[in-house]
């Protein structure tokens, strides 16, 4: 019962980090129809920054500053990268992200090598919270939890009561209508752009150092945060959210898990034997199965509805 | 079975969240009829035409073609049972030419299918079909340009040509002469005239000059429902009718 | 006349592919001439989603790849003693590809645009995860291997010599590409192209888009299979990297860069690609960030690919008027070239230093110039460059813009 609980804690940190990444996705995708697929890289980014920052300062000037800087990078690609490109429609746009999580990748393994860094949780925070059955709980997991909750927040108050929340939920629902809005259609982009930025450039701070800062990291967690995206249905904030936290849950749940799928299914009554080509699949341990859960659990829901767990639209 | 009208609209309401776009449509057309569907902005027009072949799902009420439901039915299998139609806004293929488009409207008519053994330039009647539809809408010259790069009057008449190559025996025209010249009116009318004999013909039309001219019976569409339906004499001098079009085109009615 | 039009460029295509392994005779040359032929097929099995269906395929090496596992299993029982001639193996691959296809399509066909691309892309991560899971089927992370010239000889041939290799190879190569040549022009190929212009108008045109979008799908699948089936072949080996997603966006960088708009355009981009993959991979370490660098300016400035260049210059080159363009092309050229050598300063600089704190000898050089990115002037050297090179194209574009669009619309008029 406690090793749940603690399965259900980290589930939930991770799946609002998750939240973190897919918010500012799936605003960029819904509104601007942008399949950003640099969005893991600008995550990748904060955590670098941050790591750089917090070397030569402190942690919490690193949270607040990173954010910011990879906020002003999303703002300068959208301004003077994505406006240009977008003449030429949506596949340009998608492939121009592409080279530019190429170029983001192999500029961070120039600088910062390719090897991980030593990003580390602030001392200040790095002690056991409380204990649950006898296993400690680090403080920065729950500190990690906070920010997230924060933001969330946030970003809840920014869509529900300012003018820019306003134009963007309608857009979110109307896209073709969001030129007759009049306002400043491009620059709420470039605001919705470097703020998705920002939010994924704060995932990075905070996750960097609680797992590592690596120049894998962003193609690890990249291709999840899309199938969260398509999964809640493209530009449902609230889809966004219910599908980040049951990744997040299952995926913790399945790495939680050693056992043999065979094993699993035999607790259940179910017997399977005989040596095929597929077998290996029965002596698969459910814990290193977990990469292909978000991606299973993709394809079954999108399966049943098309247009994913909230979506209204198809595309 | 032949004495069903060739489409019956029995009771359609489509509701868009709140907003009821169309509470109680009964019109009645029959085959060979040409059909003008009248009213002022915002009344539904539109709407019933993509509730007639099946763009969006009716809220309620039923649809019928020649005595058969089609009120759930895709699109496309509303086609296969030989209804066509046009678009308001001009929904064309823009990087395809104007004869590769009206070869992918009559494809599926003349017995293409889906094939992929064989070309397509060696399904000739097909490739009639398409030069007899070029030369009808008066685009031969134009034929290899892409459509997205047409003249917009050219577009227009490519629209009406999309949803007629392919030979349906009822056409559903959306506003097919808007933004066209006076001219340009007076061919697109003459096409649809010609191309709509021994066929039905259901059209949403502004110009009550087109209208009077062309149609048959008029049903007349205000806040989601018909409150008129009639020869044109009978429409004309209807009461209600008079008060929905208090404006520019009461003059047209009287 | 359109019949030679039409046949030309194949029966020049056929001469080349007989002719080159005479030419360029090393082994180095006829495994680079096999790698562009095999890349040339995927690219083009590519674009048949891509350019003419408007579907973006995030995860279209998985049908690669499952091609050629499965093409690389018959083999591998051809070498433990079934009748399974080597030059059949592309068809086994074909008909795993088209399978899988068939499959995989049943979930992503449904969607578009950008559902479509993160669908497919969610998919062949699934599945490549799914692959290193089963390591009796797919070898794990060493893959797959069997001997090519194990399976029965035909006219005597084994086919275990490269140059044997490579006539199975382009024969497929060449079939492949006229038969996707020619699909393009059946009502299928034609629909597709519909499909991806304006897909809610073929529903009302009596045809499912869904479904039209399935059947491209699977024909994308069979040929990417058989190009598995070829890579089979060449490579003698399969591994789980060949389904992932470097491959996936190897491909889509050969078809961007060839140019989406036109058939040939893939071919040309798997030709430059592998030219410049094989060439710069040898002499550089830079060559991701080269790669983000050239998608990034092609995507910027030249949509089309080189064959978009190429067609727009064309007719010009064809009524002689493209030689009033060389002057203001020419006045463009010092400073592209100058922003060139900065950046790749630049960049050398940047892998040089970094494998010196790797541990490598200090010092290095760039084009046989002494360049030691532990002092200022290398930096400084290829800053400057970079800054002028960029400050010279700003200034000189407009005006060679101005004259490409004077001339090109003088002549279309």
């Amino acid at each position: 019962m406690d090793q749940l609980l603690l399965i259900l804690l980290n589930g939930l940190v991770y799946g609002l980090l998750l939240f973190m990444l897919s918010s500012g996705l799936t605003l960029i995708v819904g509104m601007m129809g942008v399949l950003n697929f640099a969005h893991a890289s600008f995550y990748m980014l904060g955590a670098y920054v941050a790591f750089s920052i917090s070397t030569l300062m402190n942690f919490w000037v690193a949270l607040i500053v990173a954010p910011l800087v990879v906020g002003a990078l999303g703002a300068l690609v959208e301004q003077y990268g994505l406006r240009a490109v977008h003449k030429h429609g949506h596949l340009a746009e998608l492939l121009f992200t592409f080279g530019l999580a190429m170029i983001i990748g192999e500029v961070i393994q120039l600088i910062w090598g390719r090897w991980p860094v030593a990003y580390r949780v602030p001392e200040s925070l790095d002690f056991p919270l409380f204990s649950i059955g006898g296993t400690a709980y680090p403080a920065y997991r729950m500190f990690m939890m906070g920010v997230s909750l924060f933001m969330f927040v946030v970003l809840y108050a920014t869509l529900a009561r300012t003018r820019l929340g306003l134009v963007v939920r309608a857009a979110l629902t109307h896209p073709d209508m969001v030129a007759m809005l009049g306002h400043n259609v491009p620059r709420v982009f470039t605001m919705v752009f470097a703020g998705g930025c920002a939010l994924a450039g704060l995932a990075g701070v905070i996750a960097g150092n609680a797992y590592q800062t690596d120049p894998g990291m962003a193609l690890a967690l990249g291709a999840i945060v899309f199938a969260v995206v398509v999964m809640g249905g493209l530009g449902s904030i609230s889809g966004a959210l219910i599908a980040s936290l049951i990744i997040g849950l299952v995926q913790t749940v399945s790495i939680g898990l050693d056992m043999k799928l065979s094993t699993a299914l035999g607790r259940i009554g179910l017997h399977v034997d005989g040596i095929t080509a597929l077998s290996d699949v029965w002596d698969i341990s459910i814990n290193r199965a977990a990469p292909v859960v978000p991606f299973l659990l993709l394809v079954i829901i999108l399966a049943i509805n098309p247009r994913g767990l909230a979506g209204s639209r198809s595309s | 079975m032949s004495a069903a009208p060739a489409l019956l609209l029995d009771g359609v309401v489509k509701n868009f969240g709140l907003v009821h776009v169309l509470r109680d449509v009964n019109i009645t057309v029959a085959a060979g009829e040409r059909h003008a569907i009248i009213g002022p902005n915002g009344a539904g027009k539109s709407t019933l035409f993509h509730m007639i072949t099946g763009r969006f799902p009716v809220s309620g009420g039923r649809i019928s073609l020649h005595g058969r439901d089609i009120t759930d039915m895709s699109s496309y299998d509303i086609y296969r049972l030989g209804v066509a139609r046009s678009f308001q806004v001009t929904s064309l293929f823009n990087r395809l030419s104007v004869f590769e488009n009206l070869r992918v409207g009559a494809m599926r008519n003349k017995g293409a299918g889906h094939a992929w053994w064989r070309l397509l330039d060696g399904y000739g009647p097909l490739r009639e079909r398409a030069e007899e539809m070029l030369e009808m809408l008066g685009l031969t010259a134009r034929r290899n340009v892409p459509a997205g790069l047409l003249a917009y009057a050219d577009q227009r008449a490519l629209e009406i040509g999309l949803a007629i190559v392919g030979g349906a025996t009822t056409i559903l025209l959306d506003e097919p002469t808007a933004g066209m010249s006076r001219h340009e009116t007076e061919r697109a009318v003459a096409l649809i005239r010609r191309v709509s004999e021994g066929r039905t013909l259901v059209i949403v039309e502004h110009d009550m000059g087109v209208v009077f001219d062309l149609a048959d019976r008029i049903s007349v569409l205000d806040n989601g429902r018909v409150i008129a339906s009639g020869t044109p004499a009978d429409v004309r001098g209807d009461p209600a009718v008079r008060s929905a079009y208090l404006g520019a085109a009461a003059e047209v009615l009287t | 006349m359109r019949t030679i039009s039409h046949t030309l460029p194949w029966v020049i295509a056929v001469v080349l592919v007989l002719v080159a392994p005479h030419v360029f005779g090393s082994g180095f040359s006829i495994s680079l001439l096999c790698r562009m032929a095999i890349a040339a097929v995927f690219a083009l099995s590519f674009n048949m989603l891509m350019g003419q269906g408007g579907m973006m395929d995030f995860g279209h090496a998985v049908y690669l790849g499952l091609g050629g596992f499965l093409a690389m299993h018959v083999m591998r029982a051809a070498d433990a003693g079934w009748w399974i001639p080597t030059p059949a193996l592309p068809i086994v691959g074909a008909f795993g590809g088209v399978v899988a296809a068939g499959l995989g399509g049943l979930v992503v066909s449904r969607s578009t645009r950008t559902a479509f691309a993160m669908i497919t892309m969610g998919l062949a991560e699934a599945i490549v995860a799914l692959v290193l899971m089963l390591p009796r089927l797919f070898g794990g992370e060493e893959g797959i291997n069997a001997d090519r010239s194990g399976g029965p000889p035909i006219f005597g041939f084994d086919f275990g010599s490269p140059l044997e290799a490579y006539y199975v190879i382009a024969f497929w190569a060449l079939a492949a590409a006229g038969l996707m040549f020619l699909f393009t022009r059946t009502p299928l190929g034609r629909l597709s192209n519909a499909v991806r212009d304006n897909a809610e108008r073929v529903g009302f045109l009596g045809y499912n888009p869904g479904r039209v979008r399935y059947f491209v799908y699977m024909f994308s699948g069979l040929f990417a299979g058989l190009a598995g089936g070829l890579q089979a072949i060449n490579d003698e080996i399969i591994t789980s990297a060949n389904i992932g997603s470097n491959a996936a966006g190897a491909v889509l960088l050969m078809t961007f860069i060839g140019g989406v708009g036109t058939f040939a355009g893939p071919v040309v981009g798997a030709v430059v690609v592998t030219l410049m993959q094989m060439a710069l991979g040898t002499v550089t370490e830079a060559w991701q960030l080269y790669n983000g660098l050239i998608f990034i300016v092609m995507v910027l400035w030249a949509p089309g690919g080189i064959s978009g260049i190429i067609l727009a210059h064309a007719p010009l080159v064809r009524s002689g008027q493209a030689r009033r363009l060389v002057p203001s092309y020419l006045t463009v050229l010092p400073g592209f070239v100058a922003a060139l050598l900065g950046t790749i300063g630049l960049s050398e600089n940047a892998y040089r230093l970094q494998s010196i704190r790797g541990g490598s000898p200090p010092g290095g050089s760039i084009f046989g110039i002494p360049s030691d990115p532990q002092t200022m002037t290398p930096w400084l050297v290829s800053l400057a460059l970079t800054a002028v090179g960029l400050w010279l194209v700003a200034r000189t574009a407009p005006r060679a813009r101005a004259a490409w669009l004077e001339i090109a619309g003088g002549t279309q008029a």
